[in-house]
């Protein structure tokens, strides 16, 4: 099975071709803007290199957040754009999952619980708790630094994400265990690509939408706009 | 020679395939109206999420309309700016995937220059012409000579025209887009009930200033108290009244200035959302023929924002040999004159 799998959700910009369930391409950069520009030469560059034009793919994999709100849309809009083009699916893999895939190695060992949390600004984070095995404890969403250092419920932590840091002072504080997993804390597409083999293909399904997790920040005027006609 | 064009920019979700033979194959439009009017304008995140939600399958069904595959394009066009950015990056991206799998060429299109080269997709108008852009982002008079060149002879020293609509129709509880609200209501009122002021009237230069226009509606409004549908009308007829002597006279001047350089001018263009005001096409009109020239405006249709006049300025560029990097980036501000004054408004 061949795979294109990018994400540009968070400050990183990466993508990697999965063929004969190996990594054969991946470009990994650290990023916090110009990803519209970056991403399309960085796709081109892992299809060359895995010697595969775009109808070779069974399927694309995209991170479909949660994340910065441009970030998620502009992966989203080339993956699905790239789908329509080669009429292939487009399978949407959430950004937190993606994270905590590093994680489970070092979880599993002592059993512990994997919390993959992304620094949302305004003292919040996006998290979701897993088991060392890799099933869900919570649902994806975007809480208070404490909330989401709650999900810890006093058991030994692995800590994964760029929200980690603020995490496990509170964590600790509270009597757990906190270690915060290896590498940058940002999704990367190879980890991406080999969740995204392991996963099945619903036909006819509509394509991933991001997972934005924040209503857009908008107030509706104190009177209504229109008053005429009466 | 057919192009796919995509437009993102503001709330309309926009797909069309035209050929070089100026037939329009299909142009579909998906208006976020129903979203943002409840706020009372476009709010540019809500409009990112439709936008994203909708192209794709809006660019199937404008080649399936067509009746064409994607290999049957020759190019994909998009809308690469100015605009609203997170808008803008959708439709570009989805561009810029097509292009890749199909080994299309790619092009950025300025918004602007598609809303000036739309005359030629709908009228035999040969270069040069003068082009007043009237939107609600934008405001302004200039020299088209060529595709890619663009002299700027004035803009909006603060609001746009339909901003300036757009405004208004918010003081008076008309609700929005205010620019087809206020027309309306203006067929109905006495334009010479109130005196509002014309700013930049009979001044040097093809500047336009709005914003004086708007506080004397405020002022009017304020005066009023608790103001009748009479009230309202009237008050519409005076504003448009006011804007459409601002807008002859500064076209008059554009004109002088424009024939300087090309004697042969022949076309005044109108292009942009405001050019479907009926209203300011007649006056336009009047304009035109005393100054010897010939108005056209396009179909109100191909003046609001749309993804035909968007593939047609991908023609125009691709005729012209003009084509876009891949890693082409989105802009939020992108004047049409490459010698624009810094800070001015696109």
């Amino acid at each position: 099975m061949n795979i294109l799998a990018f994400d540009t959700a968070t400050a990183a910009c990466s993508a990697a071709v999965m063929a004969g369930g190996r990594i054969v391409a991946h470009r990994f950069e650290l990023r916090e803007a110009g990803h519209a520009e970056h991403l399309m030469p960085m796709v081109e560059a892992v299809m060359e290199e895995a010697g595969l034009g775009y109808r070779d793919l069974d399927r694309i994999a995209v991170t479909v957040g949660p994340g910065t709100f441009t970030g998620l849309r502009i992966g989203l809009a080339a993956a699905r754009g790239l789908a329509i083009a080669a009429d292939i699916p487009v399978l949407g893999v959430s950004t937190l999952e993606t994270l905590a895939a590093t994680a489970f190695d070092m979880a599993m060992k002592s059993g512990a619980t994997v919390i993959a949390a992304i620094d949302a600004r305004r003292g919040e984070v996006y998290a979701q708790a897993f088991e060392a095995d890799g099933n869900p404890a919570s649902s994806p969403a975007v809480l208070s630094l404490a909330d989401a250092a709650a999900l810890a419920a006093g058991k030994d932590t692995v800590l994964v994400g760029t929200g980690a840091t603020l995490l496990a002072p509170l964590i600790e504080a509270a009597g757990g265990t906190a270690r915060c997993g290896e590498g940058p804390g940002l999704p990367d597409a190879g980890v991406l690509a080999e969740i995204a083999a392991r996963r099945a293909i619903v036909p006819g399904v509509a394509p991933p939408a991001p997972l934005y997790l924040r209503a857009p920040d908008a107030r509706l005027p104190a009177t209504a706009p229109q008053r005429w006609p009466r | 020679m057919p192009v796919l064009g995509i437009e993102t920019s503001c709330d309309e979700t926009a797909a069309a395939v035209v050929g070089e033979d100026r037939r329009v194959r299909s142009n579909l439009v998906l208006s976020q109206l129903v979203d943002h009017a409840p706020y009372g304008g476009v709010v540019p995140e809500i409009a990112a999420r439709r936008h994203v939600d909708q192209i794709d399958s809006l660019v199937l069904k404008a080649l399936s309309e067509a009746g064409l595959g994607f290999g049957d394009l020759d190019a994909v066009a998009a809308t690469a700016g100015p605009g609203l950015i997170g808008g803008v990056m959708v439709g570009l991206m989805t561009a810029k995937a097509i292009a890749v799998v199909h080994r299309k060429p790619l092009i950025a299109v300025n918004h602007l220059e598609a809303h000036a080269l739309t005359v030629r997709l709908t009228d035999d108008v040969p270069f040069p012409y003068l082009l007043l852009l009237v939107s609600g982002g934008h405001c302004q008079l200039l020299v088209v000579s060529g595709v890619g060149r663009y002299r700027r002879l004035g803009t909006t020293v603060d609001d746009a025209l339909g901003e300036a609509f757009d405004k208004t129709a918010k003081l008076l509880g008309l609700g929005y887009p205010g620019g087809p609200a206020v027309e309306k209501a203006a067929a109905e009122g006495d334009p010479r009930r109130f005196s509002l002021p014309r700013p930049m009237l009979g001044r040097p230069g093809c500047d336009f200033s709005f914003s004086g226009l708007k506080t004397a509606v405020r002022t009017t409004v304020e005066a009023l108290g608790e103001p009748t549908w009479q009230d309202v009308a009237d008050l519409c007829a005076a504003f448009q009244a006011a804007a459409g002597d601002v807008v002859a006279d500064r076209v008059v001047r554009a004109a002088a200035d424009a024939r300087q350089q090309h004697p042969d001018l022949r076309h005044l263009v109108v292009a942009g959302g405001v050019a479907a005001n009926a209203f300011l096409r007649q006056r336009l009109e009047a304009v035109a023929e005393t100054g010897g020239l010939t108005l056209v405006a396009p179909p109100p249709r191909l003046c609001t924002d749309n993804a035909a006049m968007v593939a047609w300025a991908g023609i125009e560029r691709l005729r012209a040999g003009l084509l876009d990097d891949i890693a082409v980036a989105p802009r939020a501000r992108w004047p049409l004159d490459a010698d624009a004054a810094a800070g001015a408004k696109a």
